[in-house]
């Protein structure tokens, strides 16, 4: 029986366009099928018919025509193109969404610190201390840290965080040290609050200790690298906001009390009620002084910074040699690996920004690729 | 110089070795804007945007196909276009296009049987149409229909085969009289 797959079949058996396998069914089906072969012949004549159709010939001046339109396009800059051939509007517009899009990746790439908002959470409580090398990040954010107005609170309470700094330095001259010390706590507004000079196995060491405005203390911490080599730095922030809204509250509190006691001692008229009275009111002021006095304490913690400098003059190597082999080759070890070490952060930062660049690129290619498809498949 | 040699030439903006590929290919392109848009006029400006749209594009062409077959992609399109816009267009009125097909200067119109195919293969359906003359007109294998009009082989196969059925319903009266010496 013929069906309309056997037909399907069929056309593509007169072109030779079946495979082994098709070809040997269709065969096999012919043999036993009467229908079949006529329709095969049939088929077989009007494909004989439709070919003998005459091609057309192209009509005269038909080349001329072409050529003339063609020499009017004129030469195409050719294979060397690899961006697409854009209408005037729409490369510039796509160069400027480039240009756009890495100037966006180079900003985020390039600002040193993470978004903002990360180091807003802070809880009051907290005390911020971070050490070494990750403390030279930290610092410069210390100043608004210290004085900031608290996020969600109506009222302006003002931030109160005692900013201590501990810097061990290694100097060539403890003297000269000493020296560059006071300028800078001058210059920041502060002053040297104690310092101390000794001499352990011939070698000098002193300590100082520095009270800078919070607002300078950054500034005053990352200077101390022009005094010496900085060999050690810790700094530590206590948050006692808390503490000091406290004691304000209890100080309130007691004077109030003590109001109270004064009235009472106007009304009284006994001796040992005044006496009672007396007493009471010299306790609630002592204790008032006592608060006060912490608050002042507190409040003096916190608008002036204290670093405490430890100073060490470095120990010279005094070989008696004409020239102190070791330490030339420790020096040149410690540039080769300087060196070393700058080469590596630089591919560091290099790799760092492609891979962020690769989703922008792996966009780029999939539209370039979209874009090929689209214009080659109008042609 | 064979095409690869021209392409390469023409890519560099030589408008001579362009004009030589014209000259190769300018018939059998024509002859197969002619046979999808059914008349002249069509066929003129069909194969002439072929071939200005082939040079414009031609630094896109790599030569991963053969350019003969690249060229034949173009120049589908290019017909299909045209026939497209027509249909876009109010109909043209039947005598003039008659007139077109008509052409007593034609002298391949002249036979009688010459014009009942050509009409019967302008009235089959735009798709199969174009199979029909792609593999029967312009002789191209199965594969190289496939790889122009960018669609799988099967397809391919079912188009020819459903043209040529329908062909072979409009053209019942020819079949016995031109297939007698054929069947033996």
């Amino acid at each position: 029986m013929r069906s309309m797959h056997v037909t399907d079949a069929l056309s593509a058996y007169v072109d030779g366009a079946l495979n082994e396998g098709e070809r040997a069914h269709v065969e096999r089906h012919l043999e036993t099928c009467e229908d079949c072969r006529h329709h095969l012949s049939v088929l077989r004549d009007l494909v004989t018919t439709v070919r003998s159709v005459a091609p057309v010939a192209a009509p005269e001046g038909f080349r001329a025509q072409v050529r003339a339109r063609v020499e009017q396009i004129g030469a195409r800059p050719a294979a060397t193109r690899w961006w697409p051939r854009l209408p005037m509007p729409w490369r510039v517009l796509s160069a400027a969404a480039a240009v756009l899009v890495i100037g966006i990746f180079a900003v985020n790439l390039l600002r040193p610190e993470g978004p903002v908002a990360m180091r807003e959470f802070r809880g009051p409580g907290e005390s911020p201390a971070v050490t070494g090398d990750r403390m030279r990040s930290a610092a410069p954010s210390a100043p608004e840290g210290a004085q900031r107005a608290i996020p969600g609170q109506n009222t302006l309470a003002l931030r109160r965080v005692i900013r201590t700094a501990q810097v061990d330095v290694e100097v060539d001259k403890v003297e000269d040290a000493a020296e560059r010390l006071l300028r800078i706590a001058e210059e920041a507004g502060g002053f040297i609050a104690d310092s101390s000079y000794a001499e352990t196995n011939g070698v000098p060491h002193a300590s100082f200790v520095l009270r800078v405005p919070v607002p300078r203390f950054a500034g005053v911490v990352a200077s101390l690298d022009g005094v010496g080599r900085v060999a050690r730095r810790s700094i530590h922030g206590q948050d006692v906001t808390e503490e000091f809204v406290d004691l304000e509250a209890r100080v309130r509190n007691l004077e109030r009390h003590e109001q109270r006691l004064l009235t009472f001692m106007d009304r009284t008229t006994k001796v040992s009620e005044l006496l009672a009275i007396e007493q009471e009111l010299t306790r609630v002021r002592g204790e008032v002084e006592s608060l006060t006095g912490r608050a002042r304490y507190l409040s003096n913690q916190s608008d002036l910074a204290t670093l405490s400098v430890a100073v060490r003059q470095k120990t010279k190597k005094t070989s008696g040699a004409l020239w102190d082999f070791g330490a030339t080759l420790q020096r040149m070890q410690a540039a080769f690996v300087a060196t070393v070490r700058q080469l590596l952060a630089g591919v560091e930062t290099i790799a760092v920004a492609a891979s962020a660049l690769i989703p922008v690129l792996a966009f780029a290619a999939v539209g370039w690729v979209l874009f090929r498809r689209w214009r080659m498949a109008r042609i | 110089m064979n095409d690869a040699e021209l392409v390469a030439r023409s890519q560099q903006g030589d408008t001579d070795a362009y004009d030589q590929l014209v000259g190769t290919y300018q018939h059998r392109i024509f002859s197969l804007a002619y046979r999808i848009t059914g008349n002249r006029e069509d066929a003129w400006d069909a194969a002439q945007e072929a071939f200005l749209k082939a040079y414009r594009n031609l630094y896109g062409f790599h030569g991963r196909a053969a350019f003969s077959t690249w060229l034949h992609r173009i120049a589908v399109n290019a017909a299909l276009d045209v026939v497209r816009r027509r249909a876009a267009q109010p109909p043209v009125p039947l005598d003039v296009t008659l007139r077109s097909l008509d052409d007593p200067a034609d002298e391949v119109m002249r036979s009688d049987l010459q014009q009942r195919v050509h009409r019967a293969i302008a009235a089959l359906p735009v798709e199969q149409r174009v199979a029909i003359v792609l593999r029967d007109l312009q002789g191209l294998r199965y594969e190289e229909i496939a790889g122009v009009l960018r669609i799988p082989i099967g397809t391919v196969r079912s188009r020819i085969s459903r043209g040529r059925e329908m062909l072979r319903v409009m053209l019942a009266d020819l079949a016995p009289a031109s297939g007698e010496g054929r069947t033996a």
